[in-house]
């Protein structure tokens, strides 16, 4: 991957695209002005902080502190402000959600495998998973981490949202521009375009790669502050005896929600509040809309 | 799972808290958004406006404007108005103690206004149709290039108007400098043609043989016209993140016939009785200009908006216009998106040098004159309020309703006799209520 580290330009209605690649995804940043320097150095910013994000919390990288935390077999592994700032953040959402998100769960992957298929895992398969499953077993303080040795802690639920917002604070100190970032899906902008005209925002809908059938349309959203994120893929399932398994899984039981959104986005001011709504929503699975709707909170389900 | 509301309320509360601590406490600003199901296509914007002055005009108005923004950014913008207007308009003459008796403009039979009454023409009745269509698109890095044309068709006048804009923006767009032009051709054809100026008001019997003949002798033509040429110079500069400045200077020059083939004007004895009524006379040329200076100013979540203009010209008319709105975000127990926008504009303008509300009989006759309110002193103000918000869909619908209020004033003119006892500045009311629908 760290080969492909490019940004590249092109022109985008009045201003700048840049482009690259980072977390797995089509990454853009876009831009309002005609200065070209000024969108190189904001693209380049953005992608680098992408980039070290990625570098820091990707479990896929045996040098991230996250492997490093995950590979640690029950020693305490010392660590930044940042990293704790996020277990910390990490921590609350597993409250919040009574145990349904926890950045542990990660390990259940090892169960199931959302291939399109039709093959389940057994309980026996699950419950070994389980064990190795539950946010209050790992003990973390501002200065180490202490993790059960086969447990597993995983920041893709948080990663690249994070990555979103810390590209925005960095891009404020740069330009007062209107400036968006889009890592594959999940956005904000800096403010709405110059004249006040909001960003349109294009949200692929759940089919649009999917076999086949009749090409739906993306959904338009125009975003004139704030953040969205999606939660929820499409392409992630297993199918049983006509039933749906969506890759969202119970923390708490191992098995997938059942009757979720296939994909929900929400808006809030910060993406990575409009991530874990999301995923919070679609944790809620049937209740998916109506856990938004009491909190007043903007979303989009797909079902 | 199944939570109560409460319960769910301190999630969204407590996650920005959970955001603030991650992020620093500067980025939890708002998110605003609206949705809508396609992307390119034509943007709608539909408008009803009713006008009505107490006992005077009344005007309705219809307008339908079509947007759509192609693939480099081109815009074109098409715009359809037509109105509607009916009611009476003052004439020009002052009141009087006795009845007075007037000549239709089109010649065709007489009208009567009652002792102490402005006198009001209540023939005005006319349908306007009017199209613009603008074209706008870059041509360049930081050049903006625009162009347009107008038609307006009335019964008894037709405009043609063409028009061309350049936008250059420096300094990473925080400056934008605008060169405009326009240039427009009208054609008066009113009915019963164009009166000579200071001709007396040939009052009797229309049904008379020889009227038709006696009439003519008053008319120097069927038609005439005007050109108007515009130039328009602009400066828009971003302050800051919440604020734009815009300052406007323009350069309007008036060619042709502008008098006012309706108006006529009293010519008074020195008890102020009326002897005669004479048509208007303006000047041919008409050169104005004006300095406009605009400031939008957004604070936390409301936007205040305050501009000023000035305008002179060589008849000596000057103005000053200070327009403000102030557009307060709503919560969204008042409908989705919703605002309230107060609008307060007041006007003050200087008469003309040849403005007189009436004609004394022995005073020399002037080269020009006109009785004309609209163009003597006068003070006016508006008082508005809008609502608007986003219905499903994200569509706008925004309602808008507005007090005027115009007071003509005394620029200083002895009042002769009977004229001290009539009103002869009356004030004008007028409701203004608009419908809007984005789509």
């Amino acid at each position: 991957m760290k080969n492909n580290r490019l940004v590249s330009i092109n022109n985008h209605q009045d201003g700048y695209a840049l482009n690259f690649q980072a977390m797995a995804s089509p990454c853009e940043v876009l831009i309002q002005t005609r200065n070209r320097q000024l969108a190189v150095r904001v693209g380049d910013v953005v992608a680098n902080e992408v980039w070290r994000i990625e570098d820091k919390y990707s479990r896929y990288d045996q040098l991230s502190v996250c492997s490093i935390i995950n590979n640690s077999a029950g020693q305490a592994i010392s660590i930044d402000k940042e990293t704790y700032l996020l277990l910390n953040f990490a921590e609350q959402c597993y409250q919040l959600s009574e145990g349904l998100f926890d950045i542990t769960s990660g390990i259940l992957r090892k169960a199931w495998h959302f291939d399109g298929g039709e093959k389940l895992p057994s309980q026996a398969q699950i419950a070994a998973c389980l064990s190795y499953v539950g946010w209050p077993q790992v003990q973390f303080n501002p200065e180490q981490i202490t993790l059960a040795k086969g447990m597993e802690i995983d920041f893709g639920g948080l990663g690249k949202e994070y990555a979103v917002d810390r590209a925005i604070i960095l891009v404020k100190e740069l330009t007062d521009l209107p400036v968006l970032v889009n890592l594959g899906g999940d956005l904000a902008v800096t403010s709405a375009r110059l004249t006040n005209i909001p960003w349109q925002v294009a949200i692929e809908h759940p089919d649009a790669h999917g076999a086949g059938n009749s090409s739906p349309t993306d959904m338009i959203i125009s975003l004139s502050s704030g953040a969205l994120a999606t939660s929820g893929d499409a392409r992630r399932f297993l199918l049983k005896d006509g039933k749906r398994y969506s890759h969202v899984l119970n923390a708490k039981t191992g098995w997938p929600i059942q009757d979720a959104p296939r994909s929900m986005t929400v808006v809030a001011p910060a993406c990575i509040q409009a991530g874990i709504l999301a995923t919070m929503a679609l944790l809620q699975g049937e209740n998916a809309e109506q856990f938004l709707t009491e909190q007043e909170i903007k979303f989009w389900s797909r079902r | 799972m199944m939570r109560n509301k409460a319960d769910n309320k301190n999630i969204k509360a407590a996650l920005t808290i959970a955001t603030a601590a991650l992020l620093g406490g500067n980025s939890t600003v708002s998110a605003e958004t609206v949705n809508s199901t396609d992307d390119s296509a034509w943007e709608f914007d539909s408008a009803f406006l009713f006008y009505s002055e107490a006992d005077r005009v009344s005007a309705s108005e219809a307008i339908f404007n079509a947007k759509k923004t192609f693939e480099d950014d081109e815009v074109l913008n098409l715009k359809l108005t037509v109105d509607a207007l009916t009611g009476a308009s003052a004439n020009g003459a002052v009141a009087q103690p006795n009845v007075q008796t007037f000549t239709r403009p089109s010649g065709n039979g007489q009208y009567d206004v009652a002792p102490g009454d402005t006198p009001l023409d209540d023939t005005f009745r006319d349908t306007r149709v009017q199209i613009n269509g603008q074209w706008t698109q870059t041509v360049a890095d930081d050049l903006t290039a625009s162009g347009g044309v107008h038609l307006s068709k009335e019964y008894d006048y037709l405009s043609l108007g063409i028009n061309g804009n350049l936008a250059i923006d420096f300094d990473r767009k925080n400056t934008t400098f605008s060169l405009g032009f326009s240039y427009f051709q009208d054609t008066f054809t009113p009915e019963g043609g164009i009166p000579k100026p200071f001709a007396s008001m040939l009052i009797g019997d229309s049904s008379d043989p020889g009227w038709d003949e006696e009439f003519a002798k008053t008319r120097i033509g069927s038609e005439d016209d005007k050109t108007t040429t515009d130039i328009l110079l602009g400066i828009t500069q971003v302050i800051n993140r919440r604020m734009i400045m815009q300052f406007n200077y323009s350069y309007s020059m008036v060619d042709g016939y502008l008098t006012d083939p309706f108006k006529i004007m009293t010519v008074v004895d020195n008890d102020g009785l009326a002897q005669d009524y004479v048509y208007e006379s303006r000047p041919d040329s008409r050169v104005k200009q004006s300095f406009y200076a605009q400031s939008l100013y957004h604070f936390d979540t409301t936007v205040l908006d305050v501009s000023y203009r000035y305008m002179w010209d060589d008849w000596e008319i000057t103005s000053h216009t200070i327009d403000s709105r102030f557009r307060i975000p709503l919560s969204d127990s008042f409908g989705t998106e919703s605002y309230l926008q107060p609008h307060f504009r007041f006007y003050q303008q200087g008469a003309a040098d040849f403005y007189r509300p009436f004609m004394m009989e022995n005073d020399p006759k002037p080269a020009f004159a006109s009785a004309d309110y609209r163009i003597g002193e006068m003070t006016a103000y508006t008082l508005g309020i809008k609502y608007g918000r986003l219905i499903n869909n994200g569509h706008e619908l925004s309602f808008r309703l507005e007090y005027y209020r115009q007071t003509p004033t005394d620029a200083g003119f002895d009042e002769p006799g009977v004229l001290k006892e009539v009103e002869l500045y009356p004030s004008i009311d007028a409701i203004i209520a608009q419908v809007t629908y984005s789509f």
